[in-house]
């Protein structure tokens, strides 16, 4: 087991005051956040309520307009070069639309989560040492796509090209894991399935995880904790155990005070019911 | 490093056992032997490089070469204004008029040639393969032919350019149509509409703007195409160019050579300024820029209520579309290009009577083109020759390829360090490309004295402007995602270049550099006619001595090169897929 669930929880996210603007477009206002080591965070909202912007700056992808990101007890905006790269490495990022190189074979894919760890530029597969090989052929064989190792990346479905992704992120060897809408492009059941593989690494090796999505079902089921996110600041933060959909789409739609989102809510509601 | 990074826990360390369990890596045979072929092509440039024997020393010998020339031959002189308008209108009306017919030509073609639009297979290998013929056969060979043809003028030319041309146009066309989005074809097409308004309502406007980019591109190669044609006798700057160089005024020559160049920039630079208005009005931009825009506009909420663009229109108004600011520019750019086009007609001084007669000229000059044969020539010599030519490409191909990946790269906006170096590298590109390679191969070979070394290097730099351009805009073109989420693991610039940008344009480089050996090829052929060694100088000796049999023959083996290479071309693209 590793040693990090024997120590006492300690902030690894946090963002204090975070804005951020996009030309006259707020996509963060305010946003205050700790995450503890180990927790399953689901970060819940619709589309443009700044889920997306919120993690991409827990990786530095965007920097802030105001307001303060600290993980892993460095202060991001500040990072550059070297060691920006070192603190990246150590986030595994995993995006709604998987990100693979497609012309590439799924085990270079897996490798290129590597590159921080290795010198200079990479390209084919003989360029990686066998090491490296061996445990992405071990990440690859965790996520059911061993045989899959030598096939092109483009070749397979959508919920094996996710899975490939997390391969991705785990050949960093992550403290933290940032994944953005992981199955919003994935049908019901890759969605289990990936959801699934995503919280069974995050208790085996004690990762810290930020997921984005926007079914309010999945959070429930897959989220320690559930954090709402609209017009870009939380409206809702608190534990996802013992909450009924109910519950939360009641809170939820409490919050959402502008009748086309309250609207939107409700109608997301009823097509879920009815299904 | 002072890192307050907390020490990293390997994950899952390595398994026994996965290695023999992964499945082998596949090697399929016909992927090697493409690798193969590459390296094969790969070393015989580097041999054709030593071979010809681009050096220092022989840059330095050119060099004081050069300096001798210019002592020898004192000033550049200039034709007068008179002549040098009559003779600048009458290049600009030819190559105008000209890349028009190839334009109206290859519509049809293109409709045919193109998978979704071809109304049966048959249809589609015979316009592909119409299209590879006039590709392959050079427009000054066309010329030749024409000239014996057609009273002089500028109609020879024009035929040549105009069928030479129908090679590319109609293969970019169709490409074109292959690439657009099917649906509103379908939708178009399900409200019953025929078969030519399912192209003229579907399929024209999705396309228009890569046509017109197509027929402006081609039309700034023509005219840095032109010069040659004058050495066969078509009139116009070339010609003029050609006699003052046969009469040693080399002070003259380099003047119109001036002008030419001048003309070729001018033209660019207008081709260019028409590229970027159309895209920039058009809502058919499919760059990475608009896509991400696009995308950005999806996500974000939005935040004004869509107001109707006119307030409180009635049906009659709204009958007469408003004269906004873009429906200006486009008319005025409308009647600007008719009126270009009727002055080229108009100054090209066509003898529409020759359309007439020459009819009765063909058999008596087929019979002189056929059979093929070397006459006089020893078969040993011309393959000599030919191999020559060859050799050229490789080795300018070689230097161009090796100078564009390093420029393009810096050039293309997701590779570039900063926006300053992109700009700086766009700059440069732009300005190569504005050097017609030809009026450089010209220049060099008279003021060097050297004329496979100075050809190659003409060659050499000219392609960069094609190439560098083609290989920015490919790294550009990459889905920015992988490249994104590269980045995000911590990987270094150089990383995220190898590991995601170059794997996503690595066939689309592979293709155009193939594209550009193709283009060397028969610009190489070309360089002969004006003293770049190679087939090219027997292809002039030959047509002079009238000795058509031997043209035929000659035309015959850059035919076969050609198609060899569009094979190989066509092959490395369904290998590398």
């Amino acid at each position: 087991m590793p040693t990090t669930q024997s120590t006492p929880p300690e902030t690894v996210v946090e963002l204090a005051g975070l804005s951020k603007q996009f030309g006259s477009t707020t996509a963060l206002d305010g946003v205050s956040l700790t995450v503890r080591r180990g927790e399953v965070v689901v970060l819940l909202g619709l589309s443009g309520s700044g889920k997306s912007t919120l993690l991409r700056h827990i990786d530095a992808l965007d920097l802030p307009s105001a307001g303060s990101v600290k993980v892993l007890g460095e202060d991001v905006p500040a990072l550059s070069g070297r060691r920006l790269r070192a603190l990246r490495s150590r986030v595994g990022f995993i995006f709604q639309q998987f990100e693979l190189v497609p012309s590439l074979s799924v085990l270079e894919n897996v490798l290129t989560g590597a590159l921080a760890e290795l010198r200079g530029p990479r390209l084919g597969l003989w360029s990686y040492p066998k090491s490296k090989k061996l445990r992405a052929l071990a990440h690859l064989d965790r996520v059911g796509l061993l045989d899959r190792a030598y096939q092109r990346a483009d070749t397979l479905s959508g919920g094996q090209q996710q899975r490939v992704a997390i391969a991705r992120a785990l050949m960093q060897n992550p403290s933290i894991l940032l994944a953005d809408e992981p199955v919003a492009s994935l049908d019901p059941e890759s969605s289990d399935q990936v959801m699934a593989l995503i919280r069974e690494i995050a208790y085996e090796e004690g990762l810290t995880v930020l997921c984005s999505l926007h079914q309010v079902d999945l959070a429930i089921a897959w989220a320690d904790r559930i954090v709402g996110l609209r017009h870009g600041a939380v409206v809702l933060d608190m534990p996802a155990t013992g909450l009924s959909k109910a519950q939360v789409m009641e809170i939820y739609g409490r919050v959402a005070t502008s009748t086309d989102e309250f609207e939107a809510v409700q109608t997301e509601l009823m097509n879920e019911a009815a299904r | 490093m002072t890192s307050t990074l907390p020490p990293r826990v390997t994950l899952r360390p390595p398994a026994s056992g996965v290695a023999e369990r992964a499945p082998r890596p596949r090697r399929e045979p016909e992927r090697i032997a493409a690798v193969l072929t590459l390296g094969a092509l790969v070393i015989l440039a580097i041999g054709s490089l030593v071979d010809i024997d681009i050096s220092l020393p022989r840059m330095l010998q050119s060099w004081s070469n050069a300096e001798r020339f210019f002592e020898r031959v004192g000033a550049v002189t200039f034709p007068e204004t008179g002549e040098l308008l009559t003779l600048t209108a009458q290049t600009l009306g030819l190559v105008l008029t000209g890349t028009l017919l190839a334009a109206v030509l290859s519509v049809p073609l293109a409709y045919l040639a193109a998978s979704n639009t071809s109304p049966g297979r048959t249809w589609r290998v015979v316009a592909r393969f119409l299209g590879v013929l006039a590709r392959a056969v050079p427009d000054v060979v066309l010329a030749m032919v024409f000239v014996l043809m057609f009273s002089l003028g500028s109609l020879p030319g024009i035929l040549a350019i105009g069928i030479h041309s129908v090679g590319m146009i109609s293969k970019m066309f169709a490409d074109a149509i292959e690439q657009i989005d099917e649906g509103p074809r379908l939708a178009i097409r399900a409200s019953g509409a025929s078969t030519l308004q399912q192209f003229t309502a579907g399929v024209l406007p999705q396309v228009l703007p890569s046509w017109v980019a197509t027929v402006l591109h081609r039309n700034d190669i023509n005219l840095r195409g032109s010069v040659i044609l004058g050495y066969v006798g078509v009139a116009g700057l070339g010609l003029e160019m050609s006699y003052a160089f046969k009469s040693l005024e080399y002070g003259r020559g380099l003047g119109i050579a001036v002008v030419i160049f001048v003309l070729c920039v001018l033209m660019e630079i207008v081709s260019s300024t028409v590229r970027a208005v159309m895209l920039g009005s058009g809502n058919t931009a499919t760059g990475p820029f608009d896509r991400l825009l696009r995308r950005f506009r999806r996500s974000a909420p939005a935040l004004t209520p869509r107001r109707p663009l006119t307030p409180a229109a009635t049906p009659e108004s709204a009958l007469h579309r408003p004269w906004t600011g873009g429906r200006v520019r486009n008319s005025i750019a409308g009647v600007l290009t008719a009126i270009a086009i009727v002055a080229g007609v108009v100054v090209s001084d066509i003898q529409w009577n020759d359309f007439l007669t020459f009819w009765s000229r063909v058999p008596e000059v087929a019979v002189r083109f056929w059979p093929p044969s070397f006459g006089s020539y020893e078969v040993a010599t011309m393959l000599e020759a030919m191999r020559e030519t060859i050799m050229i490409a490789l080795a300018a191909t070689l230097m161009t390829l090796v100078a564009s990946t390093v420029i393009g790269s810096l050039a293309a906006r997701n590779v570039a360090p900063n926006s300053t170096t992109r700009s700086g590298f766009r700059l440069l590109l732009v300005t190569v490309r504005g050097i017609p390679e030809l009026i450089l191969a010209i220049v060099l070979i008279v003021i060097s004295g050297l004329g496979t070394q100075a050809g190659t290097i003409a060659l050499a730099v000219g392609g960069i402007g094609l190439l560098g351009k083609l290989i920015a805009d490919s790294l550009e073109e990459v889905d920015s995602g992988p490249e994104r989420a590269l980045t995000a693991t911590g990987a270094t610039r150089l990383q995220v270049y190898t590991g995601a940008t170059v794997p996503q344009s690595a066939q689309a480089m592979l293709g155009h550099t193939f594209y550009l050996l193709d283009t060397n090829i028969r610009a190489a052929t070309l360089l002969g006619i004006v003293g770049g060694g190679g087939i090219g100088y027997y292809l002039l000796n030959s047509s002079q001595g009238s000795n058509y049999a031997t043209v035929t023959a000659i035309v015959l083996m850059i035919l076969v090169t050609v198609l060899v290479i569009e094979g190989l071309a066509i092959w490395m693209r369904r290998v590398f897929r």
